[in-house]
C-alpha cells in the first residue's frame, strides 16, 4: 500500500506542442499541474482541443513531457527508462473508441494481449481473461466469440477488459460513455464504480458528459487552452456556473434546470447535483 | 529544452512537403502553370551538363521560394535528411566516371584513384540536380495545395480525353489516396498506442528487424479494416451526394490564368531555356579549364 499522500501521478508544469519544429505546430498544453491520490477519482473537464487526450496520453508515458515532468508512484517518467513497460501496466489506459483499436480476431485474444505481453503463463492468463471479462459483465464464452461481431457496447467493455486484465492500479479513461446508447452508458458507469471497490485504486476520466464525472468524480481539473482553469472538489467545480459556460462546457442538466428555476426567482439551492436531490428540493417548493 | 520525441508521432514525418499557405503571389500563381513549370524543371535539371546552368535554376528556384514566404529552413530541412546520401553519390560519380571514360583531361592521379575534369563536373552537378529538384519540389509543394495540384491535372489531361483517358477518374483516385495518408498515419498511430499501453513495445532493441516485423504484423489487420471502412464512408457520402462520375461535372474551382500567370510561364522557360542553352554550348568545360589553367599558372 503507498502511503496516502504520496500521488501515484504528479504531474509538474507539463508542456506540450505537436508537430513542434514544423511549420503545423501547435500548443496543447501550456504548464498543466495535476496530482491523483490512491484511492481517489478525477474528473478532467475541458472542450475539445483543450488537451485532455494529449495529457492522458502523458500518464502513462505513450508521450513524453517535452517540457516538464510526469511522476508515477514518486518516480519522474525518465527514470522509469526501460521499464515504461511496468508504467503502463500501472496505469492502465482505455482510449476514446476502444473499440476501433481491437485487433485480434477473437474476443479472448484480445483481452489476452496484455497479460501475455507481461510474461504470463497461459494458465494465469486464462484466468485473467476470466476475471477481466466477469468483471465488465461479458460472460467468458465469449471469448471465442469473432471481435468483429460483438455490438458496441460489448466491444467496448471487451477494450476495457483488456485493460482491466492487466490489473492496473490507475485506470485511465478517456470519454468511456461517449456514443453508447443509454443502457451501455449505465452498465459502464456500475463496472468502473464496482471497480473501484476492489481497493488501492484511483481512476481518471475525461469526459463531456457532466452527468459521468458527477456520478464517478471525486475531484474535478477544468482544463482550458492547455492550461488547469479550475480544479476542486466536485460539488464545488460545478458551482463556477459562469466559468464552466464561458469556456464553451456545461453543468449537469440537474443543476441547469436549478439554475433556470432560480432565474426565475424561485429560491432554490445550486448545490444539488443529482436528480433525487433535485426532485426533493422542487417539491419542498411545490409544498411552501 | 526539447527533449526525446514521442515514437509514435508519425505525423511529424509527414509533414516534410507540407502545403503551407501564406497567401503569397506563389500561392496565388495557377496551379497548372505551377505543375507545368515544375515539370518543366524537373525535367531540365536532369538533362542540363552544365554547372552554371544549375546555377542558373538554383537561383531561380530560391528566387520562386523567397516569393512565397515560407522560411527557407523548412525548405532546407528536406535537403539536411540527405544529405550524406548525396555526398556518397557524388563520391562514387566523381571516382567512377574516369574509369569508364578516357580522353577528358586528368586533374588528379594517385594508383587507381583518377579524378579527370569531366568527372568533377558531373559529381558536382549531381549534387546541383538533387538540391534544384528537391528545392523545386518543395517550392512546389509549399505553395500547392493537393486540390489545386488534382485539378491541374485534371485540367491538363483533358484534352486526353477525347481518346479515352479517364482524367478525371485518374485525378479522383489520386486525390482520395494522397488525402487517406494523414488519416492512415493517425489511425496507425492510435493502435501503436493502444498496443504499447497494453505492454507491446514498438520502442527499443532498434535493429532487430525480424522482431520488429512482428510486432508490426498486429497492426496491418486492424489498420486495413479501418482503411476499409474509411473507404465504405467515403463511397456512401460520395452517394448520398450523388457522385456520378465525371461527365458533366462543374468545378468548386475554377481555374483561370490571367496576363501574370502567362507572363510568369513565359519568364520561367524563359529561365530554363537559358539553362538548356548554357548547358548546350558547353560553356562551362571551357570556363574550367580557364579557371584551372590561371590556377596552375599562380602556383
Amino acid at each position: 500500500m503507498t502511503e496516502p499522500d504520496i500521488p501515484v501521478i504528479e504531474v509538474r508544469d507539463l508542456f506540450h506542442t505537436y508537430l513542434a519544429g514544423t511549420a503545423l505546430e501547435v500548443d496543447s498544453l501550456r504548464g498543466v499541474h495535476l496530482k491523483v491520490y490512491p484511492n481517489e477519482a478525477v474528473g478532467i473537464i475541458g472542450p475539445t482541443g483543450s488537451g485532455k487526450s494529449t495529457l492522458l496520453h502523458h500518464l502513462n508515458g505513450l508521450i513524453r513531457p517535452m517540457k516538464g515532468d510526469v511522476l508515477i508512484k514518486g518516480t519522474s517518467i525518465f527514470q522509469w527508462g526501460e521499464h515504461i513497460k511496468e508504467v503502463r501496466m500501472k496505469v492502465g489506459l482505455v482510449f476514446q473508441n476502444p473499440e476501433r483499436q481491437l485487433f485480434e480476431q477473437f474476443a479472448g485474444d484480445d483481452v489476452a494481449f496484455g497479460p501475455r505481453n507481461m510474461g504470463f503463463e497461459p494458465e494465469q492468463v486464462r484466468v485473467r481473461v476470466k476475471e477481466a471479462m466477469e468483471m465488465v459483465g461479458l460472460p467468458f464464452l465469449y471469448k471465442d466469440r469473432l471481435t468483429s461481431q460483438l455490438s458496441l457496447g460489448e466491444k467496448r467493455r471487451l477494450a476495457l477488459a483488456g485493460v482491466l486484465a492487466m490489473d492496473p492500479q490507475v485506470l485511465v479513461l478517456d470519454e468511456p460513455t461517449a456514443s453508447l446508447d443509454p443502457s451501455g452508458r449505465r452498465t459502464l458507469l456500475s463496472i468502473l464504480t464496482q471497480w473501484r471497490t476492489l481497493g488501492d485504486r484511483a481512476m481518471v476520466i475525461a469526459s463531456h458528459n457532466m452527468e459521468d464525472i458527477v456520478e464517478l468524480a471525486d475531484r474535478v481539473f477544468v482544463l482550458a487552452n492547455g492550461k488547469v482553469i479550475l480544479s476542486s472538489s466536485t460539488g464545488d467545480v460545478f458551482s463556477h456556473y459562469d466559468v464552466l459556460i464561458q469556456n464553451g462546457l456545461a453543468v449537469p442538466a440537474v443543476l441547469e434546470l436549478l439554475h433556470g428555476l432560480k432565474k426565475r426567482g424561485y429560491p432554490v439551492s445550486l448545490d444539488i447535483l443529482t436528480a433525487q436531490e433535485a426532485a426533493k428540493a422542487i417539491k419542498g417548493l411545490y409544498d411552501a | 529544452m526539447m527533449r526525446e520525441k514521442s515514437e509514435f508521432e508519425h505525423l511529424i514525418k509527414l509533414s516534410v512537403g507540407q502545403y503551407i499557405p501564406t497567401g503569397s503571389v506563389m500561392h496565388r500563381l495557377d496551379p497548372r502553370i505551377k505543375v507545368i513549370m515544375g515539370a518543366l524543371l524537373v525535367l531540365s535539371a536532369i538533362i542540363i551538363g552544365s554547372l552554371i546552368s544549375a546555377l542558373i535554376l538554383l537561383a531561380a528556384v530560391i528566387f520562386g521560394l523567397s516569393l512565397t514566404r515560407v522560411q527557407l529552413k523548412l525548405a532546407l530541412a528536406s535537403l539536411r535528411h540527405m544529405a550524406i546520401f548525396l555526398v556518397v553519390l557524388a563520391l562514387i560519380q566523381i571516382f567512377t566516371i574516369p574509369q569508364l571514360h578516357s580522353g577528358a583531361s586528368m586533374l588528379f592521379q594517385r594508383g587507381i584513384l583518377k579524378i579527370t575534369d569531366r568527372s568533377l563536373i558531373s559529381g558536382i552537378l549531381l549534387i546541383f540536380r538533387f538540391v534544384v529538384i528537391v528545392l523545386g519540389l518543395s517550392l512546389f509543394s509549399f505553395s500547392t495545395s493537393t486540390t489545386e495540384l488534382i485539378h491541374s491535372i485534371e485540367h491538363l489531361l483533358r484534352p486526353l480525353q477525347k481518346i479515352g483517358f479517364p482524367a478525371h477518374e485518374l485525378a479522383l483516385t489520386a486525390h482520395i489516396s494522397i488525402r487517406f495518408i494523414p488519416i492512415l498515419a493517425g489511425e496507425a498511430e492510435q493502435l501503436m498506442k493502444a498496443q504499447a499501453s497494453r505492454g507491446a513495445d514498438f520502442a527499443y532493441r532498434k535493429w532487430n528487424f525480424i522482431r520488429k516485423i512482428r510486432k508490426m504484423l498486429p497492426l496491418l489487420v486492424p489498420l486495413f479494416v479501418v482503411s476499409l471502412k474509411h473507404a465504405h464512408n467515403l463511397i456512401e457520402a460520395m452517394e448520398s451526394r450523388c457522385y456520378m462520375g465525371g461527365k458533366g461535372r462543374t468545378s468548386l474551382i475554377r481555374l483561370h490564368a490571367g496576363l501574370g500567370d502567362y507572363l510568369t510561364l513565359a519568364v520561367g522557360c524563359a529561365v530554363i531555356a537559358s539553362a538548356l542553352l548554357v548547358s548546350f554550348a558547353d560553356i562551362d568545360r571551357t570556363a574550367l579549364e580557364w579557371v584551372w589553367k590561371n590556377i596552375t599558372i599562380l602556383f
